[in-house]
């Protein structure tokens, strides 16, 4: 396991005026607008804010899935703005761990083979991939499925998967973008928790984007957008229900 | 708005239908041009064959018109054989015949340097006409000189261009070959235009001719006109009638082995065209199969909010009826220009043997009408099965997300009914009955395409170990991703498998045939030196010589023994007469001289005893006939057959099978030279064959007969070792041939490799968002798409090499079966050399079909592709 690299008063996550505009000229889209946003080490922030407002695209430019138009991404020390293709998935492959919506896990592959797969493009021995995978399954509640294939698992198996897949790599974020928007209540409520429990130890850090006040107040901080800008941030304590209730009335004055 | 009903509401679906349909296939410019492509691949193939079928016919019947041209009426002899003038007089006495004169036609090919002939001129036909009678019926426009005079012994007539390219004019003197090796003839006069069409022809007096082809006193036409104002086909049946029926009424037979070529390359070109058509159909199968697959959420909805089935068939069938008409277009221009270049790179070979201008034809009504019919046709086939599975999507679908497909029962029937007709294929070749086997071939691929769904995944996890070895990270992904959709991989792998199986066949029968080949060469061509005509062929234009050259020879110092074979044309009349006259096949006979060439030479024997039989030649009407002409007859050893000449019936009694090598391919008897004198009129030496006497020193030899045969320019003295490493150099270029057919032949099956690689990159786009998003780098991608090609290409290159061996393995026995086995079977030749071309084209093409679909994977933006529905 790699030690934190930098010191926790640097955070994980820094942008520095991040904005991406889709289209040309009349037609262009502004999606985020100067957006500055910093995680800290070990930090769990959701992102929420109505459709349209930007949260995926923060997901993905953070992510390095996409490219912003300008300003940067600051990733444990690395711009990434500087990095070619092959070094922007590396980057991904070590230190960011995806969580989506549809799950995406591959139908060919079984449970413990598709959580080991960033291991398994990374180089590592097969077997140690799949033991590694094997212990995030185990640990997230799925040792008794692990030669499963996608289509024997339920929606919330099926995300499970996929947060070892997002975890066994060790990585320093967790990346989630609506990680229950398919699931029932209860599923969601358990994938919430694991990701609050998954968040802390160790210095791993957690970005949600949910348009749900209760899954969102899981978080330690919520930061909500509207078209494209941060319009307030709200860092959360106390007791679950009144953060829900806080949370909920924060989203209705937007 | 109210709707609109009638055939204007008819219109306007079609409309909606048919711009959807558009839209569709703009959307996927890739899939649809891939698609397309295997439209235009057989449209092309079949339109070039409908042009170029009229071209070469029509070469050919040129030819055959040469020899009529602007006469009424034309008589030969059915078998082509020569005949006495009589017949000249017989065909004049007719009433309404106003004028007939006879005439000896043949064809001769001019050796190098003769005359001071330039190669471009080498084949011509020398006419022997009657000054007194010739031209009452043919008109001859002179544009110098004189025409020919009774008086004339040794003058020429020739067509102007001729003599051009000759380089004569009138007062030269025109070198021929010869039966006395040559005839020296002085030019007196040119001709305007050639009196037939085409022809390169030299008109000399009838003695002169004579002369030249040894065939004294011997005409084979009659050429006549008509007195105005009678009825033709009266006066035609009133000659034939007193001909009797073994005089044919029309043109002499000539260029029947150009025809046969023709024939049996326009058949090889038809199993290709069919081949490549039956290819597209797979692939067009494919693509709609996932077109509707893709689309059954639209489909849904549009069902949801009020289309019927009907429309959505419509809408289907439409995408695909563009996508045909589009596709004919493409192939239309393609086959065209195809069938313009096979024509400039014939036009050499026809002129030359034929002396025939073959003409590309502009495309008729009927051939573009077809062309269409075929091109659209094979794409709403191959659609009519998805369309109809589109039709069976429920709004519900809409709602639900797209299920795996689940074809696995399916499956395993058509791998039941597969391993079935495998089975019998089997038995059909376990038989070793040439029409079970052949039958069973045909069981072999269909058989193969059937169960080849359920091979998919044992055979992508034999060579994914392999792979893994390559690519140990992506490969796994590979082969699981290809053993997801079995079918579609199988009917991929079924395109490729077609096209490398009948690539494989040919190859392993040319394997065969050239070993089985070289051991009759060595029989056939036993003696030491050869005294070879220009062609080949031995009917095919050669100037005979008479017997004086092998006298000479004989008597040449140092020189052993001599025998010569010589040619002629006969035809045999049905057995019991029931059709009295009715002919049964014309076939070549060639006259050998029974003690010398079984010593030289010599039949390799399939039935009979070969000193009986050549002792019953030399002694009676008996004939040795080629396993070919045994088949065409239907006769054995001890029937006894009717041959018809000049003379009138003979009687041959059958006193064995066997055959040589030059004439393997063709009907051929073979009769004494006495029979072949007396009653085929055919006294000339087309090949000689000589050993040195013992003890006689070889270049002494040599050098002694090279000076006998310079008085003779048609032929060329060859050392039998050096004319056989020639043959087989020509064979080994038949093999080469064979190769690039092959890779031809693959062709297909790369596009139909190339359309399921880019269908499965289009389907799995999402998965490989994900792919990219967990840290799959653009290398990876490319390598788990070229994984998938390679495990595809080696599915359908295993299967394509063994359907190949397999159809081999039949072609083969049936090949023995008409008798080119020597009455056993040739021995079956595994084609080493082409399964290991097979594996590298299926290599190369496993790489190359990757090469698009894995770049398009690759440069995905990832964003987007997590979207993607």
């Amino acid at each position: 396991m790699t030690p934190l690299a930098s010191s926790p008063s640097v955070p994980l996550v820094q942008t520095v005026g991040l904005t991406k505009t889709y289209g040309h000229g009349e037609a262009a889209v502004t999606a985020l607008d100067h957006v500055a946003v910093s995680i800290a080490h070990g930090e769990f922030v959701a992102v929420m804010g109505p459709s349209g407002c930007g949260k995926s695209t923060l997901l993905h430019l953070i992510g390095g899935l996409d490219r912003p138009t300008s300003g940067s991404v600051m990733l444990d020390g690395t711009d990434t703005s500087t990095l070619d293709d092959t070094r922007l998935t590396e980057l991904r492959r070590r230190k960011l761990g995806f969580v989506f919506q549809f799950f995406n896990l591959l139908p060919v592959l079984s449970a413990v083979d598709n959580a080991a797969l960033p291991l398994i493009l990374d180089g590592h021995p097969p077997d140690r991939a799949r033991a590694a995978a094997g212990d995030w399954l185990r640990r997230l509640g799925m040792g008794e499925r692990l030669t499963h294939r996608p289509s024997q698992l339920s929606g919330g198996q099926q995300q499970r998967v996929a947060l070892a897949r997002a975890l066994c790599a060790e990585p320093r974020l967790i990346l989630a973008d609506e990680p229950t928007g398919n699931l029932d209540t209860r599923a969601a409520d358990e994938i919430a928790g694991l990701l609050r429990d998954v968040a802390g130890p160790s210095g791993r850090a957690v970005l949600m984007v949910t348009h749900d006040p209760r899954l969102a107040a899981y978080a330690d901080r919520i930061v909500f957008l509207k078209d494209g800008k941060v319009v307030d941030e709200t860092r959360l304590g106390g007791d679950h229900e009144t953060q829900i209730r806080e949370t909920r009335e924060k989203v209705a004055a937007l | 708005m109210p709707p609109t009903r009638g055939p204007l509401g008819a219109l306007n679906a079609a409309r909606f239908q048919f711009a959807l349909g558009a839209r569709y296939l703009l959307g996927r410019p890739l899939r649809s041009s891939l698609t397309t492509l295997a439209v235009i691949f057989g449209v092309a193939v079949f339109f070039s064959l409908s042009l170029l079928t009229p071209a070469m016919s029509e070469a050919y019947r040129q030819n055959l018109l040469m020899s009529t041209g602007q006469v009424d009426l034309s008589v030969s002899h059915v078998s082509g054989a020569s005949f006495a003038p009589s017949n000249v007089d017989t065909v004049r006495g007719t009433p309404g015949v106003a004028h007939a004169t006879g005439m000896l036609r043949r064809n001769a090919l001019l050796p190098s340097g003769t005359g001071g002939a330039p190669a471009t001129v080498n084949a011509l036909s020398i006419v022997g006409v009657d000054p007194a009678t010739a031209y009452a019926v043919r008109s001859y426009a002179l544009t110098a000189g004189r025409l020919l005079a009774d008086s004339d012994a040794d003058a020429a007539l020739l067509p102007s261009r001729l003599a051009e390219k000759l380089g004569l004019s009138v007062g030269d003197t025109l070198i021929l070959p010869s039966a006395a090796g040559t005839a020296r003839l002085r030019v007196v006069g040119l001709l305007n235009a050639p009196p037939t069409v085409g022809a390169e022809d030299v008109y000399l007096p009838l003695g002169a001719a004579q002369r030249i082809f040894d065939a004294p006193g011997q005409i084979n036409a009659v050429e006549a006109v008509f007195a105005t104002s009678t009825d033709r086909s009266t006066v035609a049946a009133a000659v034939q009638n007193r001909l009797g029926s073994a005089y044919r009424l029309g043109e002499l037979e000539s260029g029947g082995e150009m025809q046969t070529a023709i024939q049996a390359g326009q058949a090889i070109y038809g199993v290709f065209g069919f081949m490549a058509l039956l290819m597209g159909s797979f692939i067009i199968h494919n693509t709609f199969r996932t077109v509707v697959a893709e689309r059954r959420h639209d489909f849904g909805m549009l069902r949801a909010v009020g289309a019927s089935r009907r429309t959505i068939l419509g809408m289907t069938l439409a995408e695909s009826v563009t996508q045909g008409l589009v596709g004919t277009a493409i192939g239309l221009v393609l086959g065209y220009l195809m069938a313009a270049g096979m024509i400039a790179g014939l036009g050499a070979i026809t002129e030359q043997f034929m002396r025939a201008h073959a003409v590309l034809p502009s495309p008729t009504v009927g051939s573009l009408a077809s062309a269409l019919l075929l091109g659209v046709g094979i794409t709403v086939a191959g659609a009519l099965l998805p369309a109809f599975a589109a039709t069976r999507v429920t709004p519900m679908e809409a709602l639900r997300p797209t299920p795996e497909s689940t074809a696995a029962r399916a499956a395993r029937w058509s791998a039941i009914a597969g391993a079935a007709l495998l089975a019998f294929a089997a038995l059909g070749l376990v038989s070793r009955q040439a029409g079970l086997a052949s039958l069973g071939a045909v069981f072999v691929l269909v058989g193969l395409v059937l169960v080849a769904p359920a091979v998919v995944r044992p055979v992508a996890t034999l060579f994914g170990r392999l792979l893994e070895l390559a690519f140990a990270r992506e490969g796994q992904i590979a082969q699981g991703n290809l053993a997801r959709q079995p079918d579609r991989a199988a009917i991929t792998a079924s395109t490729m498998m077609v096209g490398l199986a009948i690539g494989v066949a040919l190859l392993s029968t040319i394997t065969s045939l050239v070993a089985g080949f070289s051991g009759y060469l060595d029989r056939s061509f036993g003696a030491r030196y050869l005294l070879m005509p220009a062609s080949i062929l031995l009917g095919g234009g050669n100037v005979g010589a008479g017997p004086e050259l092998a006298r000479r020879l004989r008597e040449t110092p140092g020189v052993g023994t001599v025998t010569s074979l010589r040619h002629a044309l006969a035809d045999a009349v049905a057995p019991g007469g029931a059709a009295a006259g009715a002919s049964a096949a014309q076939f070549q006979l060639i006259g050998i001289d029974p003690q010398t060439f079984p010593l030289l030479s010599g039949l390799i024997f399939s039935q009979g005893d070969p000193g009986q039989a050549y002792a019953a030649v030399g002694r009676e009407r008996a004939l040795i006939m080629n396993s070919v002409l045994a088949l065409q007859l239907r006769a054995r050893p001890g029937d006894t057959v009717t041959l018809r000449s000049a003379e009138g019936e003979r009687s041959y009694r059958v006193v064995g099978v066997g055959l040589d090598y030059l004439n393997a391919k063709l009907a051929t008897g073979y009769v004494s030279h006495a029979n072949l004198a007396a009653d085929f009129h055919a006294t000339t030496d087309l090949l000689l064959m000589a050993d040195p006497a013992p003890g006689a020193d070889p270049s002494a030899v040599r050098r002694a007969i090279e000076r006998v045969a310079a008085d003779y320019p048609a032929f060329s003295l060859v050392d039998s070792s050096t004319f056989k490493d020639s043959q087989i150099a020509l064979f080994r270029t038949i093999q080469y041939a064979m190769y690039a057919l092959l890779v031809a032949v693959t062709l297909p099956g790369l596009i139909g490799m190339i359309n399921t690689l880019a269908i499965n990159v289009i389907e799995r786009t999402r998965e490989i968002g994900t792919l990219r998003a967990v840290g799959m780098t653009r290398t990876q991608v490319r390598r788990m798409i070229l994984g998938e090609s390679l495990l595809l290409a080696a599915l359908g290159t295993a299967l394509g090499i063994l359907a190949g061996i397999w159809l081999g393995y039949v072609l083969v026995l049936g090949v023995s079966a008409i008798g080119y086995g020597g009455g056993g079977m040739l021995s079956y030749e595994l084609p080493w050399a082409g399964a290991l071309v097979a594996i590298a084209i299926g290599l190369l093409v496993g790489v190359v079909a990757a090469l698009i679909p894995a770049r398009q994977a690759a440069r995905l933006p990832i964003v987007a592709a997590l979207r993607y529905e």
